[in-house]
């Protein structure tokens, strides 16, 4: 090594120094004692422990409360990564335009990912009350379900109509036509208001709630209630960011594959599935990465739900550790089994999302 | 097909193709006027339960008397007139507030004056009924109720007559030997006959109990932000320490602003240090270091926080915010982002300070700091953003000293103090509150909040 190279090695040490010691307290100790812990029967409040193998992880596989949180959060993770990937996608391609003032409007549906957790979840703890806006809301929709409905048979027969007639006519418009879709949605909206105003349709008569969401002991598709407004809330918070990600990977296919495509006569769904569903699958992978890494890690809403919800019916893995530590006596060994079938759940999607990245790759 | 045999398909026009341009534009611009909807509206129907009385009442209202004109200009009046002060209100001796209060009294019953009290009334539940106020009641001398007019009218299909009753409340200056206190509210409870029910009054209650008869005011001389924002001000009135009785709110907003201002210091030094050494100094073993430094960044906090509690725990820093910004002073992300600007840069500027024999110590504080303003810009955002949001590292370092919350902590905290009596006002309040700081600045560095997502998120 040149004195030169060395030097440079120094000062190079130098200017990480105090990022690596901080990573080196923080982390790798950190992490190394945490294994460590989970071999012991150590508490927080105990001076000392003992060797105890693999007793902690067998336990956790016999306490009830750990297999919820553990399914709690698989099924969580699965679920909202789906929602997510879907909504942020169909989302992202909306907005893929050049159009006026679309800036505005990223912008605008950003601001849920930008607030923090803590004061997003009480308002959605509000949102999630018996009487909280969620609900009136439903019940709104519900009890204008005849208009909404007459509104939408109108507007499909009107645009049939329409359609109907300019091919026969010979035009070749699609069943979609936008200028069309316009004259259906005005006169569908006249005649609808016209309907409501004789008395011919009326909306149903709105009755108090009844349905509770964060104190349900029911489940649905075997995910305890609770945990699905959990679910809506996550979802919400996370789409924008995720959309983000997908809006700058469309940006960068290169619009002559599109102009390719549509000289060949593909139509804009043809397009969509054929052009940009494969060009955007290595920013998929990394959506769906991202998103199965920070729903299986997800935290703060649990621990802000506290006792608006049963935690029984709530709980997940990261607050489990977090709940064992610091109630009671602090199961620090136990917990520390608990965050090690985390990690290395985290490490098997890493692990995983590798392995397939590669094969992509080579194809 | 017949049709076709008979009309040959035709080429739309010129004039057909730029209708449909136009009315897919407007659909386009419909449906994302939808998507606001749907990401804003939930905070903005949050926001006016925030305003209401009971957040929780149904139906729900969209317009109730917080939002209306007539009551911001009363709740100024009579705020003037209570203290002289037309924000925030209060009683103060020599105040003279009149005040009226209309009934509708249905056809055939003879109205009868209502009975005005000013009651003894503690302010909240929570936290805030730990604290003695000092109440309007012992001051208040309420004049005697007169009426004033009669009208004829009808109200929901039944005919009757709607009468006023005035009346004014004093407080007296007495001797002048005497220092009286300014009272911070002047509640009031009105109570009818049977069969006369509310019908308008100077200022429109808070609560209105037994189908209209009684009405009550939390205070009658409120100021604008009293009345309007009537929950905004507990946040900072009512959630007191028990032993300094000074506001939490204001401490934990003091907090946050430490915290993250901290940490964004320590986060731009050592992260643009170390990015920069990665990013361009030879250093054996580099890649092998960086591919640690991401790896890293995928374990969750939870494998590795019960030694960092331990370590600060040994250190004396739990239950301090010192112990936060030690635990966050640099993160593993902030490298990386670091480290990406410094490579898209060019060599040549830093080759020929080195070479007029700068050491790397000056090329990196003279030359290389400066040129990275933009990075430093979105990472100072990004980090101040991270750390005003954090709930995590405070849920552990922070857990049970109330007075060094930081704001995620400390909404928690209402949340278990004030979620139990339902308080759903001054929780949203202080929601709303809490976020006014990210608020302005996602407004003014929008640009470095959507970048730094998308640009540092494709590139890992």
């Amino acid at each position: 090594m040149l004195r030169s190279q060395r030097i440079e090695a120094l000062y190079a040490l130098l200017f990480l120094a105090p990022f690596l010691i901080h990573l080196g307290i923080f982390f790798v100790f950190a992490f190394v004692r945490t294994v460590g812990f989970s071999f012991t029967d150590a508490t927080l409040i105990g001076q000392s422990s003992r060797f105890v193998g693999f007793a902690n992880f067998v336990e956790l596989f016999r306490e009830p409360r750990f297999l919820a949180a553990l399914t709690h959060s698989i099924s969580f993770m699965l679920v909202v990564t789906t929602l997510q990937t879907f909504l942020a996608l169909a989302l992202a391609a909306v907005l893929n335009q050049r159009l006026r003032g679309i800036t505005f409007f990223r912008t605008v549906y950003y601001i849920p990912s930008v607030l923090s957790s803590a004061a997003v979840t009480v308002i959605a703890i509000w949102f999630f009350q018996k009487t909280g806006f969620l609900n009136t809301f439903i019940g709104y929709i519900g009890s204008l379900s005849p208009v909404l409905l007459t509104f939408g048979v109108l507007f499909v027969l009107a645009q049939a109509v329409q359609v109907g007639l300019e091919r026969w006519r010979g035009l070749p418009v699609p069943w979609l036509d936008p200028a069309l879709a316009t004259i259906s949605l005005v006169v569908a909206l006249a005649l609808t208001w016209g309907l409501v105003g004789l008395g011919v349709v009326r909306p149903l008569e709105a009755r108090p709630p009844e349905f509770t969401w964060l104190t349900n002991p029911d489940r649905f598709l075997g995910v305890p209630i609770p945990l699905w407004s959990i679910v809506i809330l996550n979802t919400f918070t996370t789409i924008p960011t995720l959309m983000l990600i997908f809006l700058a990977g469309l940006q960068d296919i290169p619009k002559s594959l599109y102009e390719a495509a549509s000289i060949d006569g593909a139509t804009p769904l043809q397009q969509f599935f054929s052009v940009t569903v494969p060009m955007l699958r290595p920013v998929t992978f990394l959506v769906i990465t991202l998103s199965l890494i920070g729903t299986l890690q997800m935290f703060d809403q649990v621990a802000l739900m506290g006792d608006a919800a049963p935690l029984d019916s709530i709980i997940v893995l990261a607050y489990y550790v977090y709940n064992n530590v610091f109630s009671g006596e602090g199961k620090v060994g136990l917990a520390s089994a608990a965050a090690l079938i985390l990690a290395g759940l985290t490490f098997a999607i890493v692990l995983l999302q590798r392995a397939l990245g590669i094969s992509e790759k080579a194809h | 097909m017949a049709t076709q045999a008979v009309r040959p398909m035709r080429k739309p026009d010129e004039r057909h193709l730029a209708r449909q341009r136009w009315a897919r534009a407007g659909w386009v611009y419909g449906t994302m006027l939808a998507l606001a909807v749907f990401f804003i509206g939930p905070f903005y129907v949050a926001f006016l339960g925030s305003l209401k009385d009971n957040p929780l009442e149904w139906p729900f209202r969209y317009s109730f008397p917080q939002t209306q004109p007539k009551n911001w200009a009363a709740a100024w009046r009579l705020g003037q007139l209570g203290a002289g002060n037309p924000w925030t209100g209060g009683f103060a001796p020599g105040a003279e507030v009149p005040f009226q209060i209309s009934y509708f009294v249905e056809e055939g019953q003879e109205p009868e004056p209502p009975t005005v009290t000013v009651p003894t009334r503690r302010a909240g539940a929570g936290l805030g009924a730990i604290f003695d106020e000092v109440q309007a009641a012992p001051y208040a001398q309420v004049s005697e109720v007169q009426e004033v007019s009669r009208r004829p009218a009808v109200v929901g299909g039944q005919p009757g007559q709607i009468v006023t009753y005035a009346f004014t409340i004093r407080y007296p200056r007495g001797d002048a030997t005497a220092s009286l206190p300014t009272v911070p509210r002047l509640p009031l409870d009105i109570e009818a006959p049977r069969g006369q029910r509310y019908y308008a009054a100077t200022l429109d209650p808070n609560r209105l109990e037994r189908r209209g008869r009684v009405a009550s005011w939390d205070s009658i001389t409120p100021g604008f932000f009293g009345y309007v924002f009537r929950n905004y001000v507990r946040v900072f009135n009512e959630a007191r320490d028990p032993n300094t009785g000074a506001s939490f709110f204001l401490r934990w907003t003091a907090n946050s602003f430490f915290v993250s201002l901290a940490v964004v210091l320590t986060t731009l030094l050592f992260a643009s240090l170390g990015g920069y050494a990665l990013a361009r100094m030879y250093l054996p073993g580099k890649n092998y270091l960086f591919a640690f430094i991401v790896f890293t960044m995928t374990v969750p906090g939870q494998a590795t926080f019960i030694s960092n509690y331990l370590v600060l725990r040994d250190l004396g820093l739990l239950g301090s915010l010192w112990g936060m910004i030690v635990w966050s002073a640099v993160g593993a992300g902030a490298v990386f982002i670091m480290k990406q600007f410094f490579e898209s840069i060019p060599r040549e500027i830093e080759e020929a300070a080195l070479i007029d024999g700068a050491t790397p110590v000056t090329t990196f504080f003279r030359i290389i700091l400066p040129m990275a303003t933009p990075a430093l810009g979105a990472l100072t955002i990004l980090t101040f953003q991270g750390m005003w949001n954090e709930f995590f590292k405070a849920a552990v370092v922070l857990s049970g000293q109330q007075a060094s919350y930081t704001l995620p902590l400390g909404l928690s905290f209402f949340r278990s103090a004030y979620g139990v009596a339902g308080d759903w006002g001054l929780m949203l309040a202080s929601a709303f509150l809490s976020m006014i700081p990210i608020i302005i600045l996602f407004v003014v560095f929008q640009r470095y909040f959507v970048e730094g997502v998308s640009t540092s998120a494709l590139k890992g």
